[in-house]
């Protein structure tokens, strides 16, 4: 911290050293900070007391540097971190400093400030202990009151009041920093002390032209306030001169070696001008809009000039009243700086403000949207947290590490498992070791990418066992480079209702396959055998209808079997037990099986067959060939062939029944994936519209034919849902008159094991 | 076993219109003699007292059903070693499947072809419709 050096001492020493000047002269009370103040302190120290020249750093009551204030506020203007730097950072050192046994000697005192430039010079005791601070400026007033004093001059005060009078103007400059008020309060105070009859400030303008700014001026002269001047009365040649420090004294303006020009005699003799002291204003150079925001380049040029006019008389300007105005101009020039700084400064703030106070605007309006965005996501929350909550499923988000991240209020309900105690619980921790592992693989291909559900037995929290399927749905985040698996959604859902259906489902049909088999095998059988007419013969009549009861026993019977065999296929009930078929031997066993039925019809049958081998359930296959075949020999003419074939196929992966067609096959498909099955007939043929539909249950060409032929509507349909059971395609080609072809695909043994290989 | 070609075959069946219709057919075909039982417990007892050729067994029956039967007929040393074919009305192949897993020597499956049934079980158990005496037109 600061402190002025106490009196007491300088007291004593003063009066041991016994110099008159001692108190003039010098600050026995100099400003002192620590090396390691902060420049903001400093700084804010100077705001208070404008009279404080310089400040010293010291350590121990010894001087370890000193800076002017000028320096001060060139560090503030030319650094931007100025508040976080330290008194030691801008001081001058080493100081010069005069012993206080050597300040009666005033000429050594002057030489030593003139030699270093210096305008303080501390004076330190013969242990170099601080005692005061010598001003150059007080010193020089002294010598110049001395000098006056000689000569008797009375136009001024004398000493000290001198000295003191420099001192005060000095202050009352710098105690403002509003540039008008500092140029008023210069002239003002100039004018009161060399008792002139007009001092002003004339400001240099860029174009080379100016005007009074500011004036004190006797009530009996005119006011040039605000005139401009001509560039013809201060050329080019004059503002470069006095740039240089140029002081002009003119006691007469008429007298001839007074050389003012007549232009500007006849400028001056307007305002009664006799004689006129001018000397230079210079300061640094404005800061250019486009320089470094936080530094001002420091270029010292012509500002204007400071003049005294005397008007009444013709006046000659003593050295110390040049003297003075000099110093006055550069006390000027200094508060000019200060206020030039000032004005930047202020300029800055004001940009900093208005940046801030834009910032700020901005920030509000992003803490208002933030508050809005939030408030619509705290909805959204709300929102998706009440649909959660009241679907009737177990909703779950399990991370990386199988930790449950999510889970809605059901699980409460369901399981007894309040959401809040399972967030960030391990599910193995949760669920227990024998259930987990018991899902554990579908957890796993689920954190691999995979959707994956399944069925599974959970026991509610109220005691009951449900029935659940469980869906997980990996969570796969794109956003990165590579997609990455961050979780999965787990939903679960209570399948017992469904269950308990299908097991009715189940029994059902258990009973009406049962039920309606049996006694329908009693008429069947009985018919069959009143029919060989062992039992004894009837009459036509009755020959005839016992054949259409027979008949339609039969049409019955196949009836229930196909209703039977697609309500099973349809409910996922038929298990396929597929296995590696030989192609050859499951045509041969579809032709034989068909031969009676052939032979009735007078069709022959025709196989041709490459040796494959397929992967499929062999019994089904057959059906489905018996079907087909079935089909072909009903809709033929007597005498007519049904060719049964089996080829090699390359199934194109995307294709689709309706544009797979034999014409796609070629000879040179590579290694073929399907076997191809062909039922051809040499029939009435199918019309294209109903090509597509035949598939469909109980969608014949023609009904009434259909009922002729003893179909039942279903035979096709069962074909169609085999053969898609079996990851294959059916599909028919017809030409009216011409016959009809049906075809389907089954994947090839060696397929499925290249595709399981392929996938491992 | 019947000493001649004639055989013997049990019927065990709850229903007796079936029961009627195969003693007929198996008749009519080939001149077989039948047994009747109306459950498992008197297919058992018929089968120890007659010692048939075949038995003819019904799956789905009250109390005990075909399964059960052919169990109880498997562990009795009296009927062990007569061959038991079951008669369903359950068509299902993988239901096919798993009765003969439990070793009957076949499955026939409601309805069944009268005047096919004796060729079909004598198919099943390996025997030759040829030695034995017609009793119908097919021989």
């Amino acid at each position: 911290m600061f402190h002025r050096s106490t009196a007491t001492s300088t007291a004593s020493l003063s009066a041991e050293a016994g110099s008159a000047f001692w108190p003039a002269i010098a600050d026995i009370h100099p400003v002192t900070f620590g090396s390691q103040a902060r420049l903001a302190t400093v700084l804010a120290y100077l705001k208070t007391s404008p009279s404080t020249g310089c400040i010293l750093a010291t350590r121990q009551k010894k001087v370890t540097g000193i800076a002017t204030r000028q320096d001060l506020m060139m560090a503030l203007a030319q650094h931007s971190n100025w508040a976080s730097m330290r008194l030691s950072d801008i001081v001058t050192r080493p100081v010069i400093t005069v012993a206080y046994s050597e300040i009666n000697n005033i000429s050594r005192l002057v030489e030593r400030l003139e030699q270093h430039r210096i305008g303080y010079l501390p004076v330190v005791d013969e242990t170099d202990r601080l005692m005061g601070v010598i001003d150059r400026n007080c010193l020089l007033h002294v010598l110049q009151d001395q000098r006056c004093g000689q000569e008797s001059d009375q136009s001024l005060p004398t000493h000290p009041h001198r000295a003191h009078i420099f001192a005060d103007i000095t202050l009352k400059i710098r105690q403002s920093l509003q540039l008008k008020e500092i140029l008023q309060t210069s002239v003002d105070e100039i004018q009161r002390l060399l008792k002139a009859d007009r001092v002003l400030i004339y400001q240099v303008m860029p174009d080379g032209t100016g005007k009074t700014i500011s004036e004190a001026v006797t009530p009996a002269y005119p006011s040039i306030l605000e005139i401009p001047f001509p560039e013809e009365v201060f050329p080019q040649e004059y503002q470069a001169l006095y740039a240089q420090g140029r002081v002009r004294a003119v006691a007469d303006v008429h007298a001839p070696d007074a050389h003012v020009s007549q232009c500007l005699l006849e400028f001056i003799d307007q305002w009664c001008i006799k004689s006129k002291l001018i000397v230079p204003i210079v300061r640094p150079l404005d800061p250019p809009e486009t320089a470094a925001k936080d530094t001002i380049p420091i270029r010292k040029h012509l500002w204007g000039l400071l003049i005294a006019h005397q008007c009444d008389h013709i006046r000659h300007w003593s050295d110390f009243e040049q003297d003075l105005m000099q110093q006055l101009a550069g006390q000027i020039s200094l508060a000019l700086s200060q206020s030039q700084l000032m004005s930047y400064l202020e300029a800055r703030v004001r940009r900093r403000t208005a940046e801030l106070t834009k910032a700020n605007r901005t920030l509000k309006q992003e803490i208002q949207e933030r508050k809005q965005v939030e408030e619509a996501l705290r909805q959204s929350e709300t929102q998706l947290r009440l649909i959660t909550n009241n679907l009737p499923v177990l909703i779950a988000y399990v991370d990386r590490q199988q930790h449950y991240q999510f889970n809605n209020q059901v699980y409460e309900q369901w399981l007894g498992f309040l959401p809040d105690q399972m967030h960030g619980r391990p599910v193995r921790q949760l669920i227990g070791e024998v259930y987990y592992q018991k899902i554990r693989p579908y957890i796993e291909a689920a954190l691999g990418g995979e959707q994956v559900s399944y069925e599974s037995e959970l026991t509610f929290a109220d005691g009951r066992d449900r029935s659940v399927n469980v869906t997980y749905i990996p969570h796969i985040d794109h956003a990165e480079s590579e997609a990455q698996v961050k979780g999965f959604f787990a939903l679960t859902t209570d399948i017992s209702d469904r269950k308990a259906i299908e097991r009715m489902k189940d029994e059902f049909i258990a009973v009406v396959s049962h039920e309606l088999r049996t006694p329908l095998t009693s008429i069947h059988t009985s018919l069959k055998l009143l029919a060989t007419g062992l039992l004894g013969d009837l009459l036509t009549e009755g020959q005839e209808m016992l054949t259409v009861a027979d008949e339609n026993t039969d049409r019955l019977v196949r009836l229930v079997n196909n209703v039977l065999d697609l309500q099973r296929i349809e409910s996922g009930e038929v298990t396929i037990d597929a296995q590696a078929c030989s192609t050859a031997e499951l045509i041969e066993q579809a032709a034989e099986a068909m031969q009676a039925m052939a032979h009735q019809h007078n069709i022959k049958i025709k196989t041709k067959a490459e040796a494959l081998f397929i992967w499929a359930d062999p019994d089904y296959i057959v059906q489905t060939l018996t079907n087909l075949l079935g089909n072909a020999i009903k809709f033929s003419a007597p005498e007519k062939t049904v060719v049964l074939s089996v080829s090699a196929f390359d199934r194109q992966s995307d294709s689709s029944p309706s544009d797979l067609s034999p014409s796609d096959l070629s000879p040179s498909d590579l290694s073929p994936a399907a076997a191809l099955f062909r039922v051809q007939d040499e029939g009435q043929g199918i019309p294209a519209d109903k090509l597509s539909s035949i598939f469909e249950r109980f969608q014949q060409v023609d009904s009434s034919d259909a009922r002729k032929k003893g179909g039942t509507g279903l035979g096709l349909t069962i074909c169609r849902k085999i053969v898609e059971q079996h990851g294959g395609t059916i599909w028919a080609e017809s030409q009216l008159g011409q016959g009809s072809s049906f075809y389907f695909t089954i994947p090839l043994a060696s397929a499925l094991v290249r595709s399981s290989v392929s996938s491992l | 076993m019947s000493p001649t070609n004639t055989k013997r075959i049990l019927i065990v069946d709850d229903e007796e219109s079936i029961q009627k219709v195969v003693s007929l057919s198996l008749k009519m075909e080939a001149n077989w003699e039948s047994v009747l039982a109306s459950s498992g417990a008197e297919g058992i007892q018929q089968a120890e007292i007659h010692q048939p050729d075949a038995i003819l067994l019904d799956v789905m029956m009250p109390v005990m059903d075909g399964i059960d039967t052919f169990s109880a007929l498997e562990n009795n040393p009296k009927t062990r070693a007569i061959p038991v074919i079951f008669l369903t009305a359950k068509t299902q192949a993988s239901e096919k499947r798993l009765f003969q897993e439990t070793g009957v020597a076949g499955v026939i499956t409601k309805p069944f072809e009268p005047l096919a049934l004796a060729a079909t079980i004598s198919q099943l158990l390996h025997w030759s419709l040829k030695d034995q005496k017609a009793g119908g037109r097919l021989v």
